[in-house]
């Protein structure tokens, strides 16, 4: 199912990815915003959140989209555009350990985003290291675009806005007049000297990846997500239908890892795992941001920390975290009485990355949006 | 000055009196201005965007309105009820499961004749989980004695609540409307919308005036009494069946009278687009109806006579209105968001309305069902397949297989 909405280069399709009450309220604004932008420029314009991400909760992966369309053609209404093709021209990252965070249902950053997309990121990582994890992490396929990084919380304390006046610089589908009329018009006008200061400070860069580089590690996932095609019987079978979702690369190629309806047995079933096994079709650990690092020389073993983790995800015999299912609550390094556990940042911990730009509750609560 | 109202300033700009509005939004400034008394609300998806908004504006004092939080969906519509029949004008709401839970008090609803107007966020009923869009939530209802309205957008949203308690509270009519929405495509989604003015709305829809409140200062009245079906039970269905049948008129005549005194347009029961020359006709209701239109558009400039007809009202059902819209074409093809599961052709609840009502129509065109359940987005494509597939019925002159389920993976993809 390719590009099934060929208008689409006439669509300006934007992108907004942060975490879920950390977010919602700036990204929110973020989107309407910009939307505002596009009905003053003349153009029919939407936004909204992905309905099916339940932004109401603390933390998990939530995306917010705004459409600026050409008045020409009927907008139509998509909810789970990834699939569609290449929709996104820019991608806004409000909270950049999303960039590592493994999700059930998308795992590339630039999934569904079109080759030469904006990409802006609010982070205190310099555009070499973010141009770094795209590469290593494969998070672009193929990418000839721009890029901007900025500590948003410097300029203001509702990320919203610096980061629409990065995107502003960057990307050349929206004016800064338009931009600074919808601050005006939904009563921003505060905000106007603070968006000038940075669409004059950040400089976007130019970054090319081409399909080469990306090649090996797509085509290595490509062989290890077969779709299952055996009718589910029992939790063998249906093991290798999760195993096969949980390589998939890509929303789309997940929905082609389901079963079709004559594989599936009657009556809602979901296998459980195997005794002694993982399920690993429902990986949890997408709401992490923050990971609990167990210092062993502290460690008394005491087992508090395997007792109170409310999703057990410590073991018990050997004190050590699953972060396929750790959600990065920090219940564990707040009841050990050692003080072994630290919590820390995931670029820090999966990439070595030091990230000091990070959302605070207070922060978000500047405006509860949605 | 509180988030909300910086949020809810107006685009002063070049769109002057618009506003950037979900669906939900939208339907509770509806609630805003028709100066609803009492709001009976518990939370669920889709609808709680409404509930949020209303506690919101009640808060920061935009109107007054007694605003009830119930304990689940079965005492949220009997607060609503029993407000109504006490003579306050009423709002509530539900979707998916919720209004399943609350069928008693919706379907006594009726019964009891109380102009209660629900707006119901269009949900699947519930594999747990399943935020998707399917009617057959509200659908359930559709034997009840409850008006269906299905809006396509927040704009129409918003008009379509209105309009719901003029034709409710109209003394020929006196039953509860659903203002169906579908979830996620209308009632999340923020859009340009201009509401009317306070003035406009004061002039269209004047305060409730109950004949018989259940207030003894009106003299004492029993509402919804214990029956002995052999002595009244038959003359009580059939004056429901007689206010059903007064609400088409009263339909029409309050739609006018939005034109009228609010300045938006809009035809009671269809909207047709191009339907007048169309060989293929594409019958829906609701937000998808917009992207039909869409790919009804591109098949034309390919030279397919195709055109859609958008359901505004199931219930009642436009019979005469189809009939009319659909004479000239040879195949008519219903894209549907609901399921019967055993009942004729294993087909679908609208498709077997829309079936029944042609029945009698001397055209007899071909039909088909393109059934789009379980909550999976249909795209363009998908509609214009389903155009190709009704051409191909009328070369053959009849049509091989009736029911199609185009989002599902295999078979018919």
């Amino acid at each position: 199912m390719e590009n099934v909405i060929p208008e689409n280069d006439q669509l300006d399709w934007v992108i907004i990815h942060g975490r879920g009450v950390l977010n919602t309220g700036h990204a929110g604004t973020f989107a309407r915003t910009l939307a505002t932008a596009g009905v003053l420029s003349g153009r029919e314009s939407y936004y909204y959140m992905r309905y099916d991400d339940s932004p109401e909760r603390d933390n998990i992966p939530m995306i917010f989209y705004t459409v600026i369309g050409n008045p020409k053609i009927n907008i139509t209404l998509h909810e789970e555009v990834e699939p569609l093709g290449e929709i996104f021209s820019a991608i806004v990252v409000m909270e950049p350990t999303i960039m590592v965070s493994q999700t059930s249902q998308r795992a590339l950053l630039f999934d569904g985003a079109k080759k030469d997309a904006v990409l802006v990121v609010n982070t205190s990582l310099s555009t070499e290291e973010v141009t770094g994890l795209v590469k290593k992490r494969c998070l672009a396929q193929e990418w000839h675009g721009k890029l901007v990084t900025l500590r948003a919380r410097k300029y203001d304390a509702n990320i919203a806005f610096p980061l629409l006046a990065a995107l502003t610089k960057a990307w050349d589908r929206v004016a800064l007049e338009d931009m600074l009329d919808a601050l005006d018009s939904l009563g921003y006008s505060n905000k106007t000297d603070m968006f000038r200061r940075v669409y004059s400070d950040v400089e976007p860069i130019e970054v090319h990846i081409n399909a080469q580089e990306a090649t090996m590690a797509r085509t290595r996932k490509a062989e290890q997500c077969i779709a299952p095609v055996k009718k589910i019987t029992d939790m063998k079978v249906y093991r290798t239908y999760q195993e096969a979702a949980a390589k998939a690369s890509s929303y789309a190629e997940r929905m082609k890892m389901m079963p079709s309806w004559q594989q599936l047995p009657a009556g809602l079933i979901e296998f459980g795992p195997l005794p002694n096994k993982k399920n690993v079709g429902f990986t949890t650990s997408f709401a992490r941001f923050l990971r609990p690092t167990i210092n062993k020389k502290k460690c008394s073993d005491c087992k508090m920390c395997s007792l109170n983790c409310p999703d057990g995800a410590i073991d018990y015999n050997r004190v050590e975290v699953d972060l396929n299912y750790c959600k990065g609550c920090g219940i564990c390094a707040r009841t050990c009485p050692s003080k072994a556990i630290e919590m820390m940042s995931e670029l820090l911990a999966a990439e070595g990355l030091s990230e000091e730009e990070v959302t605070t509750i207070e922060d978000a609560l500047v405006e509860y949006g949605y | 000055m509180s988030a909300s109202k910086k949020a809810s300033k107006s685009v002063m700009k070049t769109l002057p009196k618009k506003f950037m509005w979900t669906g939900t939004r939208a339907i509770a400034e509806a609630v805003k201005l028709a100066d609803v008394d009492v709001i009976a609300a518990y939370p669920i998806r889709p609808y709680t965007g409404v509930m949020n908004s209303l506690a919101k504006m009640l808060a920061d004092g935009e109107f007054t309105a007694e605003i009830i939080g119930a304990d689940s969906e079965h005492s949220q519509f009997e607060i609503a009820k029993h407000a109504s029949a006490v003579g306050a004008r009423t709002f509530v709401g539900s979707s998916g499961v919720g209004l399943a839970y609350a069928s008693e008090p919706i379907i006594v609803t009726a019964l009891g004749q109380l102009p209660v107007v629900a707006m119901a966020g269009c949900r699947s009923l519930d594999d747990p989980g399943n935020f998707g869009m399917e009617w057959n939530d509200v659908l359930g209802f559709r034997d009840h004695g409850w008006l269906m309205a299905w809006a396509k957008d927040a704009q129409e949203a918003l008009d379509m609540t209105l309009v719901a308690y003029k034709v409710s509270e109209n003394q020929k009519v006196l039953l509860p409307s659903f203002v169906a929405v579908d979830g996620a495509a209308i009632t999340h989604i923020s859009v340009a919308v201009e509401p009317p003015t306070k003035d406009g709305v004061a002039r269209f829809l004047p305060p409730y005036k109950p004949i018989h409140p259940l207030d003894p200062i009106y003299g004492p009245v029993t509402k919804a009494q214990h029956i002995a079906p052999s002595l009244i039970g038959p003359e009580l269905r059939r004056v429901i069946d007689q206010a059903m049948k007064n609400a088409s008129g009263v339909i029409e005549e309050a739609w006018e009278t939005y034109a009228d005194i609010i300045g938006r347009e809009y035809p009671a029961f269809l909207e047709q687009d191009h339907t007048g020359d169309a060989e293929i006709v594409l019958v829906t209701m609701g937000a998808y109806a917009k992207d039909a239109m869409y790919a009804a558009a591109k098949l034309r400039e390919q030279g397919i006579k195709v055109g859609v007809v958008r359901i505004r009202y199931f219930r009642p059902f436009p019979k005469k209105e189809l009939s009319k819209a659909v004479a000239k074409a040879k195949a008519v093809g219903v894209l549907d968001f609901s399921y019967s599961f055993g009942s004729a052709d294993d087909s679908s609840v609208l498709f077997n309305e829309v079936r029944s009502a042609l029945y009698d129509s001397v055209s007899k065109p071909l039909l088909m069902d393109f059934m789009f359940v379980g909550g999976r987005e249909p795209a363009i494509e998908h509609f214009e397949r389903s155009v190709k597939l009704l051409k191909k019925s009328i070369e053959k002159g009849k049509t091989e297989k009736l029911v199609w389920w185009p989002t599902l993976r295999g078979e018919d993809a």
